[in-house]
This record gives C-alpha cells, structure tokens and sequence, in this order.
C-alpha cells in the first residue's frame, strides 16, 4: 500500500507540482541572464501588489468554473466593474462607504444575469459568457463615453495602494478572498456540491444536489469577486480606464487552468490557481525585464494557456498510460493491488 | 477464406499487461478460427475488458502479440456502443464510411436512411432512425451499433468482437441479435463474444474461454461444459445464483403510494409500495419498464392523479425532495447517471447527505466522513476498498456497490433501482442482491426494474408486468414463475 515515502516522493512529483519546478526553472534562467534587474527586492514586491488583481480576477473565474460555467466574461466583468466605480465617485458623487457596496452588488447582478442566461434560457456557458462579455464592453464604452473617468477625488487611491508591513492591501484582500474561496470549495458541503454539479451535472442532480442554483450561486460569487478586482483595479491606478479590464481574461483562465494540473490531479482548485498565477506573473516580468516587446505577454499567455490544457489532459490519461511511471509504480507490488 | 481455413483468422499468444496496481492479463493465449464463435467470461476485473482494448488499440500490450490472417479485419461492438449521441441512427452509420475522397463527397441522405432502415430491419421492427441516438432506448442504441459493425463487409472473412452487446437487450432481441451472428459465422467470420451471461454463452457459442485473475483457467469447446462448472471455473466456487427461498413477507404499511401516474413511456400506473417487500417491474423494451423508477423518484416529469408518500401527499417532485423524504433511486445508466466518476469513492457515498459530517462553521469532519466511507465500502465489499480513488477507477460491479451502498446509507423508506446488476459479475450480483434483502427485512419498500426475470424471481415478492407503458399483470406467490412472467411481458398469456 501507499508508503510514507511514496507520498512524499507523489507530492514532490512534477506532475503534482510542475508550477514549483517551471518558477524555479524560470527563475535561474532569469537570475544568470538579467541579475541587476530581476534580483531586485522592488521588483518582487511589485509583482506581488500588481498580480494580487490579476488573482482575484482568476478567483473570479474559477468558483463558476468548478460548477461547470466557464466564464469568458471575467476581463470585461473586471473592466465594467472599474469603470462603474469610477463613474459613481466621479460622475454620481457616491461616497466610498456607499460606492464600494454598489460595485459589489452591480458585479453580484451581472453573475446573476449570466447565471439566469445559463439555467434558464439553457444557453451554453461560453455562448452566454461570451455575449455577456460583449454587452459588458458596450456598457464601459455607453458609461465612460470610451474616455479615461480621472477625477476620483483623494482618498480611492488609499484602498490600493496604503500598505501593511510593506505590502499593499489587495495582496491581504487577495489572500482573505483565497482563503475563503478555499474553505468553501474544499472543506464545506456547498463545495463538494459544486465540484459534482461540474464534473457531471446528471448525476448530482440525481444525488440530490441542486445543480442550477449552485451554477447561479458560483456566478453571483464569482461576479462579485471580479467587481471586487474591478473596484481596486480603479483605486490603483486612480483612474476609471476602460481599456485595461478585458486584459485580465486570458491570465487569468491561464491560471485557473494551469492551477487545475496542481496539487489535485486534474481539478481546479485555489491554490493551484493563485501559485500559478503568480509564476506565469513571474515570466512576463522577467521577460518584460530582459527587454522583450509588449506583444511577448499575448505569445506567453496564449502558449501557457494551450500547455496548461494540455498538460491537464496528459495527467488524466498518464494515470494508465505512463511506461515510465508504472514501472516506478509498479516496484515492490503484487498483482492483487491494494487489497488489505 | 474458407479455402485457406487451416490458419485462424485472430490469434493472441502470451498476451501480457500490467497496470499500476495489479497484473490484467497473465500470458493469454486465443485463437479464433473461421466460422467460429469463442466466449470469452470472467468476472470484473478478470481481465476479458483488457483483452478487449488491447486488441481495439486502445492500449498496448506490455508483451505477447495479436496477429490476424491477411486480410482480416476486426470490428468491435464496445458496451458502451460508440455512438455518437448527438447524431441520428443513419448519421451514426454513415460515419464509419466514406473515408479518403470519398469523406468530401456530398451525403446522400435518403439512400443512407434507407440502407439504415433495411439493416436495422434485420434485428426487428424499424425505429426512427433520424433522431438523435441519445434519445433512442438502450435497446434500439445497441441494434444500431451491431448494425453499423455488419455494414460494408467485403468479405466475410472477418473477426467481430462483441463486448457484453446483450447487456440492454432483452431475451427476444438477444435471440435477433444471436441468429445475426450465427448467420455471420456462418459465412466464414470469426466471433469473439464477451459476456457476464453464461446461458447466453452457452447457448451462442462454440469455445468458451475463462480468466480469472488475469489468468486463463480455461478454454474448452461449449459442449464439453455446462452452466455450473462455468460459475466454478469463473469463481473458484461454486454456483451462487440458484433461487432463494421466497417467504413470503408480512403486509407492511403502504409507504409510496401512486395513482395515474404518466409521464416518459409510462401511460398509467398505479402502484403501491408496502414496508418490507420487494416489487419487481417487469417489461419488454418500450413498455415503459425503464422509466419507472426514474419517475417515481421525481428525476424524470409525470404527471399523477395522486402521489402520496407515507399518507403526506408529494405533489411538487425532484431528486432532492425525494431524497428528503427517504426515497433512494439508483438510476441504470451507471456510468452517466450512477455517480460522479471524477469524484473519489468517499465523496461520491457521501454527496446525498453531508449534514451529519458537519462540524461548525459547516466544514466537512473529513476524518469522520472516510470513516464512514470505509465502513460502508467494507459492508459492501467494495474492492480495492480505497476511500481516496477516483470511482472512475473502480470496475463495473465494485462501482455498483458503491453506488447501492450510497442508496442505502441513510435507511431510505423507499429504494428504487433500475437495473441493478447491470454489466455486473456474479460475486458483485450476490452483494447486491443481500443488500436488497437487508433493506426490505429493514423495513423498506424496494422497487427492481429489470430486464432479467431471473433476477426478479430471484428477488422479489411480487412483480408487475408492464405492456405498452400500463400494467398487464401482477404476478405473486405460486403465479411468480419464469414462463408466466415471459408470456405476460409478450402478451402471449
């Protein structure tokens, strides 16, 4: 049966954690090859405090995802929601206290609407989310006139950038909002409900679980956590921009996706998502410190994506295929398997 | 040809494959001549599934070899069909043609229907073959698989692999689908029949061909063996399915209680579930069998004049609701519908109810949740009893253990099963059929769809034949007998 040894050496694998070994990989090619500029304790905080939007932003597409929604809106959802808190400081005049709440209300709206789209109208999720992103883009353009939205007033700024022991906030909201996504996702019943619903909705739904209003339920979450993203988007760089938001899609599923190959073998999962995140985070930079062209960060993401996708895929059918890893499996057993 | 008969046309010599956990296959050797039909049987996890994909491609052997005469083809009938159930009975058939240039050419989709139509003809009456497949009976599915590996042959010297066909037939169809297959073999191919049905084996073919572990124990001609030395040879032990003693349960209180109900293939149903029995529903294909349990257990829209559950009227149906009111439904469709198959054993037992794993703040006591799952895996005999593998990792009959063993964790009042020993070995049978027992000596109503009447004589109180989606009969005590229940499902009583 399982040795102690044995797990360690699985959970040291590269299949279960080939984030782990692409970072250190990375970062010794970095380290050798632009050491002034990437060894810089500046340039390790920033990348923490800019990337902590990026995660949520993941986060945000994640929780929908776990129960079979895969949300291609996210970007626009992060981009509407900046847009929106921009334009009630500024246009409407709202007070943060009150603002802050809309936002995260109007994000929770949007996912209920997706939400609604899905069950209810019986619209794939990447058809819905794919129109939804569109009427959300349209929305930023009818609300910001496709203008940057500049006067926020002093204190926005604060939420973003105000630090704590030398790191920025979004980086503890980030953390707070993981920590939470984790616990619900993996240790409550609502979660596990969740995965079923994703993996096979017939079946949860014959196992009692209530597969639709738990696909609403991950959208409402999951919308509201992009506005969130939305919101600090805004106060960091003290404007309401409607061209930065939809960059936030393809990172993010790039994470989510890559995220899924870690750890849980082949399911999505927080932590998976917020490590790989911060190391494909941690590429662009390098690669933007070496001095490569902008367009290098669509080349990387775009590669990462179709490599984390398939590396998922290799994960799922090595589990029988693999010559090399059964005979590493295979030493030591008898043919009757595990039976105790 | 027949001419060059002398070499077989399939030969398997010392097949070897071992996967991480256990050996599946321990040097198995086979040879199929022309025109002959060879059965391959076993329980689960015996090996014949292995054998069956290493010779479809779909993994490799790790030693021996497969060689075939020159010429020879080898078409497969999988258990699970390999339709696609998106496209219609024709589309489905049209697909395996029309290759090269030809797979650009426009399709002619009238001739393709009617060529459809004339070979389904040849198992039995025609059905819409321009619906989507998925909405088609497992039954009609299965005629259009067979007929699409008989289609475009250019010469009979073939070898057709069938891997359990019969599992969603019933006997008539069976019988069709035999007689097709005689009638192949006797043009020159060769069969490979896989089966879990030993009268079916013996009644269809030459050579029967037993693993056990992997290994072979036995390959002799048909004649030279009878059903009960094939249950030893499968086992190691001996025949475990003759009919239990019924006795007779007491009258317990009606728990389920239904009048008019109508919805899928069911016209009008009443029926009534008494603590403490087990009701067999019985049925030819389409007379509306398959559909009762799923509607009864809310998972499927019916309307009903009245549906009560323990005297409270249950108007407003769901799986949920029925599962807050003590009804457990194992559906048929076990790889679908069954269980989440990218979930572990663990969290697939205990998906239904979490409410007493729970610890404050609503986390899940994971400790006490694979406890329990333990437990239950070992009541059930569930092998390997890992509480962490993925139930995709589990054979046929130990996923059907799981899946009862969740049905019944929380003594539901009412258990409705369909089709509960499906593609299921005889050991794993036994398991199920105890717990069925147990649940009704517990005191619950138990309902078993089945197309297998010796099953339902084997385990029911009294069984309810349906024709043409009403009862026909009703069917206890000294009338519960095999030739009764056939005559009444065909309407020949």
């Amino acid at each position: 049966m399982t040795t102690n040894r044995g797990a360690v050496l699985r959970a040291l694998s590269f299949r279960n954690i080939s984030a782990v070994y692409i970072f250190v990989a990375m970062f010794a090619v970095f380290s050798l090859w632009i050491p002034e500029k990437f060894l810089q304790p500046g340039v390790w905080r920033s990348l923490l405090d800019a990337e902590a939007l990026t995660g949520l932003a993941a986060l945000a597409a994640l929780i929908p995802l776990v129960a079979g929604s895969l949300n291609l809106a996210v970007g626009a959802q992060v981009g509407f929601s900046a847009i929106l808190s921009a334009w009630l400081l500024s246009r409407a005049g709202l007070p943060i206290a009150l603002q802050l709440p809309a936002v995260l209300l109007a994000g929770a709206a949007i996912g209920l609407v997706t939400g609604l789209v899905i069950t209810r109208l019986r619209v794939e999720p990447i058809i819905a989310t794919l129109g939804m992103s569109s009427i959300l883009l349209a929305g930023m353009a009818w609300i910001s006139g496709s203008q940057q939205i500049l006067d926020l007033g002093p204190d926005y700024r604060w939420i973003a950038t105000g630090q704590l022991g030398g790191v920025t906030f979004p980086v503890y909201i980030l953390l707070a909002v993981a920590v939470a996504s984790w616990y619900v996702l993996e240790r409550t019943p609502v979660g596990r409900r969740m995965y079923s619903a994703g993996f096979n909705p017939e079946a949860a739904r014959l196992a009692g679980v209530h597969v639709e209003r738990l696909r609403v339920g991950a959208l409402v979450a999951g919308g509201a956590i992009a506005a969130l993203a939305g919101a600090l988007l805004t106060s960091r760089i003290n404007a309401g921009d409607p061209t930065v938001g939809p960059s936030f899609l393809l990172p993010a599923l790039t994470a989510v996706f890559l995220g899924s190959t870690q750890f849980k073998g082949g399911r999505f999962n927080v932590w998976g998502t917020i490590i790989s995140m911060y190391v494909l985070a941690v590429g662009i930079k390098g690669l933007q410190l070496a001095g490569s062209p902008r367009w290098v960060n669509d080349l990387f993401y775009g590669l990462a994506l179709i490599l984390a996708v398939a590396l998922s895929q290799w994960e799922r059918t090595a589990r029988r295929g693999s010559a090399v890893g059964r005979v590493l499996r295979g030493i030591g057993r008898r043919p009757d398997g595990g039976r105790s | 040809m027949t001419g060059a008969a002398a070499a077989p046309l399939l030969r398997v010599i010392d097949l070897v494959k071992a996967f991480p956990d256990l050996v599946a296959l321990d040097r198995v050797s086979l040879r199929v001549e022309a025109g002959e039909v060879v059965a391959v049987v076993g329980h689960n996890g015996s090996g014949k599934s292995t054998l069956v994909k290493i010779l479809a491609g779909v993994h490799r052997a790790d030693g021996g070899m497969v060689e075939t005469a020159p010429g020879t083809e080898l078409h497969f009938i999988h258990q699970d069909l390999g339709l696609v159930g998106e496209l219609t009975a024709a589309e489905n058939l049209a697909l395996a043609k029309g290759t090269g240039p030809a797979s650009v050419a426009p399709s002619r989709g009238r001739t393709e229907r009617e060529r459809t139509r004339a070979l389904i003809g040849r198992f039995g009456p025609v059905f819409d073959v321009d619906v989507p497949v998925r909405g088609l009976t497992p039954a009609q599915r299965a005629v259009v698989a067979i007929s699409r590996a008989l289609d475009g042959w250019t010469h009979p010297a073939n070898v057709i692999v069938l891997d359990e066909p019969t599992e969603s037939l019933h006997r008539g169809e069976v019988d069709v689908l035999f007689d097709a297959v005689r009638r192949v073999a006797a043009d020159g191919a060769g069969v490979v029949f896989v089966s879990h049905r030993l009268d079916e084996v013996l009644s269809l073919a030459d050579r029967v061909v037993v693993l056990r572990d992997g290994r072979k124990v036995a390959d002799e001609p048909v004649a030279r063996i009878d059903r009960r030395r094939l249950v030893e040879l499968i086992t190691g032990r001996a025949d475990v399915s003759s009919p239990r003693v019924r006795d007779r349960r007491g009258e317990g209180e009606v728990v389920l209680s239904v009048r008019g109900l109508r919805g899928a293939t069911i016209e009008r149903l009443d029926l009534d579930l008494r603590a403490g029995e087990v009701v067999g529903v019985a049925g030819v294909l389409g007379s509306g069998r398959e559909a009762v349990p799923s509607l009864l257990a809310g998972a499927t829209a019916a309307d009903a004049e009245r549906f009560t559950v323990s005297e409270t009227a249950y108007p407003r149906r769901s799986p949920a609701r029925s599962m807050r009111r003590g009804i457990a439904f194992v559906p048929g469709d076990r790889g679908r519908l069954g269980a989440v198959r990218d979930l572990t054993a663990r969290e697939n037992v205990t998906l239904p109810q979490l409410r007493t794993l729970t610890g404050p703040l609503g986390w899940v006591r994971t400790g006490a949740e694979r406890a329990e799952a333990g437990a239950l895996m070992r009541e059930y005999d569930v092998r390997p009893a890992r509480t962490e593998q993925r139930f995709a990792l589990f054979s046929g009959g130990n996923q059907q253990k799981l899946v009862m063993a969740r049905a019944l964790r929380d003594r539901p009042a009412v258990v409705l099963l369909d089709e509960p020993t499906q593609g299921v070995d005889i050991g794993a049978k036994a398991t199920i059929y105890e717990a069925v027992e147990r649940a009704a000596a517990g005191g619950a109503a138990v309902l078993v769809s089945s197309s297998d009447a010796k099953e339902l004589l084997r385990i029911c109180d009294r069984v309810v034949v349906l024709r043409e989606g009403r009862v026909a009969a009703e069917l206890s005590g000294a009338e519960l007998r095999e030739p009764r229940l056939v005559a009444e499902s065909y309407g020949l009583a």
